[in-house]
């Protein structure tokens, strides 16, 4: 059977509608641009609403929480939402005494620090290990891979910290973090799919790899950029562990202050051990939560809108 | 008189014989011998001579005076303070320690004036690395792996798995510098009654220092407004488990927000109590028996299970943290918790946070009764918070840190103590008009560094605030210790119960529960007894009684 074959001259004298022009002419419309009926959008907006609603009711609880006394937190069955008389007193003490602002500071500057390392790190890595031509590319990624899937361990990792004398220093909660093979995918992958005629003409016009990565690629990649510093951040942000293993208290970043302060209103052990710990009042924990929290919060809405570009382009292609 | 001024400690039988009346009548005189030498099967038992001699201090007279089989001294003020240590124990040298740390991390030495001052009295520096309790086992095993022990270690029953090991691979046995007469060198350390010396001995040997407590956790606490609204000012007055019933529905009236009982895992301690159930293990002339193997055991959990399905328990409360618990009882919304009794004094103890609340409200210790009309029985769990080990060293560097520890051990009423617990005055706090000390906000920080989880003296009641807050205390150690029962394993060394006690225990802490909270049954709970005995329990047994006989 043959196949009917369009007639060309047709096809110049009436360019086919647009699908806007099909939709506004009744005859044809895609399912997703029909306008929605009002019960449909109102079930949306039910169903957002309730989803924002599961997202801020424990964020407003502790906040509302923070700002009470400890006896109304009592009288309400430790949740309060409406503060009959807020006061900022909890404030006032974990800050009075010095330990929780100097924490605050050293995590702030870990999170600078250790993110603006790591992404330099992970960049070059990235970008070097994007390069097809690059000698032994192949087994310096295969090495990086390799640490997703089999982790050191804590010991071996102490033992490594150790000997490098960076025990009980500032470093030993950066240098051991300080790439992830995770992220590093994320960025090669995305550097592998800027298309390679900007590659290639740079060349011709004599740039150099550093020049090229720096002028050309980095301004095309802030999204991924922002993407994996926000990873960078949160994780320095939220890193207790190290700080646990590697530091003395006095050189404890927020994390481990405010995991000093949670545990205490954990479970209880057994018999006479349970009564060693003065549970701290709860309006200072959950200040110590809202202090920790602001950061985060701060930041992240600046950095949103790369969000979700930068980890679709880096993760589904390539 | 208090403890440091009465008569020498008892010897630890006559100890037993008098705080362990219900001991004896379980235990028998043979097991109580072995009690005190904690050992592992093959290892041969020290003998009594090894246990430090106890050498009371010259000290301030109490203001209700403690007893000889452990009731600890009260105080309604802080006496003036005397001097216990004279000479600094270190000679511009360091000493390192890991330990607990409970609340907030201190303020640094730079910025911290008590720590500067105990160190300038020690004459040399201490370096602390602190985690919380909840990552103690992992800090200390990575810093064991790391082969740099520290010069104090917390033992805190859980980080070391293979304690006689790493006891003698690792740690310095103490016995030539403490055993008998030798501790006279270090009079705060003498000055512990050698009830806690028992449990820094193993494998015939004193490898670690004591940090006393006060030998019972209590029955928990009970809201004695809502318990005189309902006709009975006491629950010692209690008859037996049925009055308890009828007390306990009296006291729930959920239109109004209030139940009788509300605690975290039932809060099960207090009924243990009240139907005797053994202290952990009971010792029948040298056959053990696990206490949840027991009849008494299970009578209080079926009771517990009738409590939970009449409605008389807060639903739900079995999962609460301690934050939750302590909320719920300070708000009086349940009259009854379980919380050990040091949570009672202090600042945020009950014996002032119920008031603080409410006005009308007042928190009492639970006295226990007889489920059948007897006596109740308590449990002797908490005689110790840890031990502290030292690592081994040359003579000389061990005899520097036991000087720490002995200036660490500073009985209440010296000026180490004060010192240690209260920073430096003007500072970290200021007298009040009787002389008591009142912690600064800057104080609270400054003192928050652990050094009384690296030694420390015996524990006094005291509580400046309110003399009826120590003498309510005192009066229900009063009542607790002389019903208390030692657990007859707590001193002997069992290699499986270390390394899987918890995890094969765990089965039936969980079928308890499904069967109190409606879950389970009666049968679901026996069969993960009898899986327990199968499953590792029957070996734990035959080695503590292994230990026990030898």
């Amino acid at each position: 059977m043959s196949t009917p074959v369009a007639n060309p001259s047709n096809a110049l004298r009436a360019p086919r509608p647009t699908l806007r022009q099909r939709w506004e002419a009744g005859n044809e419309r895609p399912v997703w641009m029909e306008k929605p009926k009002p019960a449909m959008q109102l079930g949306k907006a039910i169903l957002i609403v309730a989803i924002c609603f599961m997202a801020l009711y424990p964020l407003f609880a502790v906040l509302a929480t923070s700002l009470s006394s400890q006896t109304e937190i009592a009288n309400n069955n430790g949740l309060v939402l409406f503060p009959k008389e807020p006061t900022l007193a909890a404030y006032q003490t974990i800050f009075a005494g010095g330990v929780v602002t100097n924490a605050l500071v050293r995590s702030l500057l870990i999170t600078l620090i250790g993110t603006a390392l790591s992404l330099v790190v992970t960049v070059a890595m990235a970008y070097g290990l994007s390069r097809r031509n690059l000698v032994g590319g192949r087994f310096f990624l295969m090495t990086a891979l390799f640490t997703m899937l089999f982790s050191p361990g804590i010991i071996p990792s102490f033992l490594m910290v150790k000997e490098l004398g960076l025990l009980n220093s500032y470093a030993a909660l950066v240098l051991p973090t300080l790439m992830s093979a995770f992220n590093l995918v994320v960025v090669r992958s995305f550097f592998m799919n800027l298309p390679q005629e900007l590659f290639e003409a740079a060349k011709i016009d004599g740039a150099g790899d550093f020049r090229i990565l720096v002028q050309m690629v980095l301004p095309l990649s802030k999204g991924v950029l922002a993407v994996v510093g926000l990873f960078y951040a949160v994780s320095y942000w939220n890193a207790f562990f190290n700080a646990m293993l590697y530091l003395n208290d006095d050189k404890w970043p927020l994390s481990m202050i405010l995991r000093q302060y949670v545990l205490l209103g954990q479970p209880m052990g057994d018999a006479g051990a349970v009564a060693e710990i003065a549970v701290p009042s709860q309006a200072i924990q959950m200040a110590v939560v809202v202090v920790s929290l602001l950061p985060i919060v701060i930041v992240f809405p600046f950095l949103q809108r790369y969000f979700t570009k930068g980890v679709l382009t880096g993760a589904i292609k390539g | 008189m208090n403890a440091a001024t009465r008569p020498a400690g008892p010897s630890r039988r006559n100890f037993l014989s008098v705080a362990g009346v219900g001991a004896l009548a379980l235990f028998g005189a043979g097991s109580l011998a072995a009690c005190g030498q904690r050992t592992v099967a093959g290892v041969s038992n020290a003998s009594d001579a090894l246990l430090p001699t106890t050498i009371p201090l010259k000290a301030q007279a109490a203001d209700i005076a403690g007893t000889a089989d452990g009731v600890p001294s009260a105080f309604f003020k802080y006496p003036k303070a005397f001097r216990s240590v004279e000479k600094a124990p270190l000679n511009g040298t360091k000493i390192t320690a890991i330990t607990n740390l409970f609340g907030t991390a201190p303020n640094g030495r730079g910025s911290n004036p008590a720590w500067q001052a105990i160190e300038e009295r020690l004459g040399g520096t201490v370096e602390i690395t602190s985690v919380s309790s909840d990552d103690y086992d992992t800090k200390f095993n990575t810093v064991v792996a790391g082969g740099d022990l520290p010069d104090l270690m917390l033992n805190n029953g859980s980080a070391v798995k293979d304690t006689i090991e790493f006891l003698q691979a690792k740690c310095a046995d103490l016995t030539p510098y403490l055993g008998g007469d030798k501790i006279a060198a270090y009079p705060n350390l003498a000055a512990i009654p050698e009830i806690f010396w028992k449990n820094t001995v193993q494998a015939g040997k004193i490898y670690s220092l004591p940090i006393p407590r006060n030998l019972t956790g209590g029955s928990g606490f009970v809201n004695q407004t809502m318990l005189e609204k309902v006709g009975v000012s006491s629950t010692a007055d209690i008859k037996d488990k049925d009055d308890f019933y009828r007390v306990a529905t009296a006291l729930t009236d959920p239109a109004n927000n209030q139940w009788a009982l509300g605690s975290t895992k039932f809060g099960l301690t207090m009924l243990h109590h009240i139907f005797r159930t053994p202290n952990v293990w009971r010792n029948d002339g040298g056959k053990l028996t696990r206490a949840f193997e027991t009849e008494e055991y299970l009578a209080a959990i079926e009771f517990a299970a009738k409590l939970y399905k009449d409605g008389l328990y807060v639903p739900g409360s079995e999962g609460w943290t301690k934050s939750q618990m302590v909320n719920a009882f300070i708000a009086g919304k349940v009259a009854m918790i379980y919380d050990g009794l040091p949570a009672y004094t202090g600042p945020t103890g009950y014996g002032r946070s119920l008031p603080a609340a409410n006005p009308a409200n007042k928190a009492v210790p639970f006295i226990p009764f007889g489920h059948d009309g007897g006596k109740a029985q308590t449990w002797l769990d908490n005689v110790t918070f840890g031990t502290v080990m030292l690592k081994q060293n040359d003579e000389a560097k061990l005899k520097e840190v036991l000087g720490v520890a002995n200036f660490l051990a500073a009985p209440f009423g010296s000026e180490e103590y004060l010192l240690l617990n209260y920073g430096v005055e003007g500072t970290d706090y200021t007298l009040d008009g009787n002389g008591n000390p009142i912690a600064t906000e800057r104080g609270l920080l400054d003192t928050a560094v652990p050094w009384k989880y690296l030694a420390a003296p015996q524990q006094v009641v005291f509580d400046p605030s309110n003399k009826e807050i120590a003498t309510t205390l005192h009066s229900a150690y009063s009542k607790l210790i002389p019903l208390g029962v030692a657990n007859p394993c707590e001193t002997l060394f069992s290699p499986t119960d270390s390394s899987q006690g918890s995890k094969l225990g765990q089965p039936v802490s969980d079928a308890a529960t499904a069967f109190i909270a409606g879950r389970g049954d009666m049968a679901g709970l026996k069969a993960a007894i009898a899986a327990w005995k199968t499953s590792g329990g029957d070996t734990i047994r035959g080695e503590y009684e292994q230990a026990l006989a030898s």
